[in-house]
């Protein structure tokens, strides 16, 4: 497995928010994380990246990366990872980007910090546009010139320019018109088909997961209810608020 | 029919300096209860409908008339009145609610501001108000940063029936919500809409919650209207090649009513520099020679609907386009 959580739990102050017994993902597959606000989903995210402490939470468990521990891993171990193995998207991309740099600066720097020369960030971060079906002029525009699902592609690109072999992607298109969004997700299917990346899509939307994920964990009030295949979880839900986010989705019908 | 008409909306336009924002938008909404969707991407021009209906954008053409008024040459007690007639509830609900006040001194507020209701009736009124949308009366002494999103929504709601409207505009009132809330939302607008008689347009990028909500849709691109009609018809057999791409967006649960999806390149252009012909075209798969050149007219087609596409008999008829997915290109 290429990231595997075993025993991960998250607190603040004593109080847990997030408890995951065990979630796997493989390269070359996107496993879905659902559940409503609040339900620790996105702590779950920021505890694999390391990120959850410096938020004030306590972690226990386990993260493994190909076997390799990451919690309790030094600020630099884990530098050398995030980003360059692990990569993240968040469901606001407006906010993940600095406005006052330039789309191309912010993807260098980022590149640059991971060892690579001015000449091979510009190169790869070129490729990498292309690559989520955007025009490397771009990259010489300010954050607020590109629209939601532009920013988001960026995003994306700039994994794929670290070489990332896991994506964690929150809500990445909750924020996104639905046309927007179904480019995202088929950009996502890509990724795992094509380049073999381990997805972890974290969504409030069944139907999002339906769609795109191989299996799924369904989360609420901080503790995993359910999961298994996406299919056999949405056709038969064993746990009575599976069935609830199932009776939530909207429906255009055939 | 014209009698049954309580908004009518003709040839509306809004301009933002040289932008045409909104380039002759009609529609017509009926005495409630009875919804109406206005559908379309960020930068349709959709929301800017919604304010000008409320007159919070200036329209520089067309009319909007409302129970037989001019809306657009009111002034003074009669626009107040006119806008107590017509609520609008934003996507935003942190944003359009003061995060200084209470809950029930947000209410209570509007109802003082209308002379709805004597000082001493003020707590029992903003009481009712938040039990009609579902929410603990308790709340009224809460602040808005203490109430889910889902909660903060409904006290809009709340705020917006307070002066018992005729006519709301719901600008994407779920969008900012998870599915759950969502459901909540909308349970909570059907309710209303038979409880309260009431008529609404639905602003939203999401063709889903349209079935079960409104009678009528129109579909917008580039501020103008590409398709409307009536939704149930409408959805089922779309005239629009627009509209499909619309509907193949919507993720569905059951893969059987999954449809192949229509993938459109690139972003909307901008409507400050609208492309030539059908402002569609760039990004329609199944644009033709006439696209490039000619703007296509809004014309009827099938009963009750009107479509502005070159190939819209064809696309009622089945034509699709072949629904290749987006190619990647280049490695990193």
């Amino acid at each position: 497995m290429k990231l595997e959580i075993r025993d991960l739990r998250v607190s603040f102050g004593g109080r847990p928010v997030a408890s995951v017994p065990e979630l796997a993902v493989d390269g070359g597959e996107i496993v879905g994380l659902a559940g409503e606000s609040g339900s620790g989903k996105s702590m779950t995210i920021l505890a694999v990246l390391g990120l959850a402490e410096t938020a004030g939470a306590a972690v226990s468990g386990s993260v493994r990366l190909d076997g390799q521990e990451l919690v309790g891993l030094s600020g630099a171990g884990l530098r050398a990872i995030r980003g360059a193995r692990i990569a993240a998207i968040f469901q606001s991309p407006s906010l993940a980007f600095n406005p006052v740099f330039r789309v191309g600066a912010i993807v260098s720097r980022a590149l640059r910090q991971h060892g690579l020369s001015a000449a091979q960030a510009r190169e790869r971060a070129d490729a990498a546009m292309r690559s989520v079906l955007l025009s490397p002029d771009l990259l010489s525009r300010y954050p607020a010139q590109l629209s939601g699902g532009q920013l988001q592609r960026v995003a994306i690109a700039l994994a794929l320019a670290l070489r990332a072999e896991v994506l964690l992607a929150d809500e990445p298109t909750s924020a996104l018109d639905v046309t927007v969004q179904a480019e995202v997700l088929e950009l996502l299917r890509e990724l795992r088909d094509s380049r073999g990346m381990a997805i972890l899509f974290v969504s409030h939307d069944l139907a999002v997961i339906a769609e795109l994920c191989d299996r799924v964990a369904v989360m609420r009030a901080g503790q995993v209810v359910e999961q298994g295949p996406t299919g056999q979880v949405i056709a038969a839900p064993r746990h009575e608020y599976t069935r609830e986010l199932l009776a939530a989705v909207p429906r255009l019908g055939s | 029919m014209a009698d049954d008409i309580v908004l009518d909306v003709r040839d509306l336009r809004v301009n933002f300096g040289p932008v045409r924002a909104v380039d002759g938008v009609s529609l017509a909404i009926s005495r409630g209860p009875f919804g109406i969707a206005l559908v379309g991407e960020s930068g349709s021009g959709k929301t800017t409908v919604g304010r000008a209906v409320l007159r919070l954008v200036p329209a520089v053409g067309g009319t909007i008339t409302f129970d037989g008024q001019d809306v657009l040459g009111l002034r003074g007690p009669r626009l107040r009145a006119y806008r107590r007639a017509v609520q609008i509830v934003f996507q935003d609900a942190d944003n359009s609610l003061d995060p200084r006040m209470r809950i029930g001194a947000t209410i209570g507020e509007v109802l003082a501001a209308h002379g709805l209701a004597a000082r001493g009736a003020v707590a029992d009124r903003v009481a009712a108000l938040l039990a009609e949308a579902a929410l603990d009366p308790a709340l009224a002494s809460r602040y808005p940063h203490q109430l889910s999103g889902g909660q903060r929504q409904r006290v809009a709601i709340a705020r917006a029936l307070a002066v018992a409207p005729r006519l709301l505009v719901l600008d994407e009132p779920t969008s900012a919500l998870d599915v759950t809330a969502q459901a909540r939302i909308l349970a909570l607008v059907s309710r209303l809409r038979d409880e309260r008689q009431l008529a609404y347009l639905l602003i939203t990028h999401n063709l889903a919650i349209i079935p079960g909500l409104c009678e009528q849709m129109v579909v917008l691109y580039l501020g103008r209207v590409v398709e409307a009609g009536p939704t149930g018809d409408l959805l089922a057999r779309p005239a629009h090649p627009y509209t499909l791409a619309l509907r193949s967006a919507v993720p569905e649960v059951e893969a059987a009513a999954r449809r192949s999806r229509i993938i459109l390149p690139g972003d909307p252009p901008h409507a400050a520099a609208p492309p030539p012909g059908c402002p569609f075209h760039p990004r329609c798969p199944l644009a033709v020679e006439i696209c490039r050149t000619k703007v296509p007219q809004p014309r009827p087609v099938a009963s009750g609907r009107q479509v502005a596409c070159h190939r819209g008999d064809e696309v009622l008829a089945g034509l699709r386009p072949p629904g290749a997915p987006a190619q990647l290109a280049g490695e990193p």
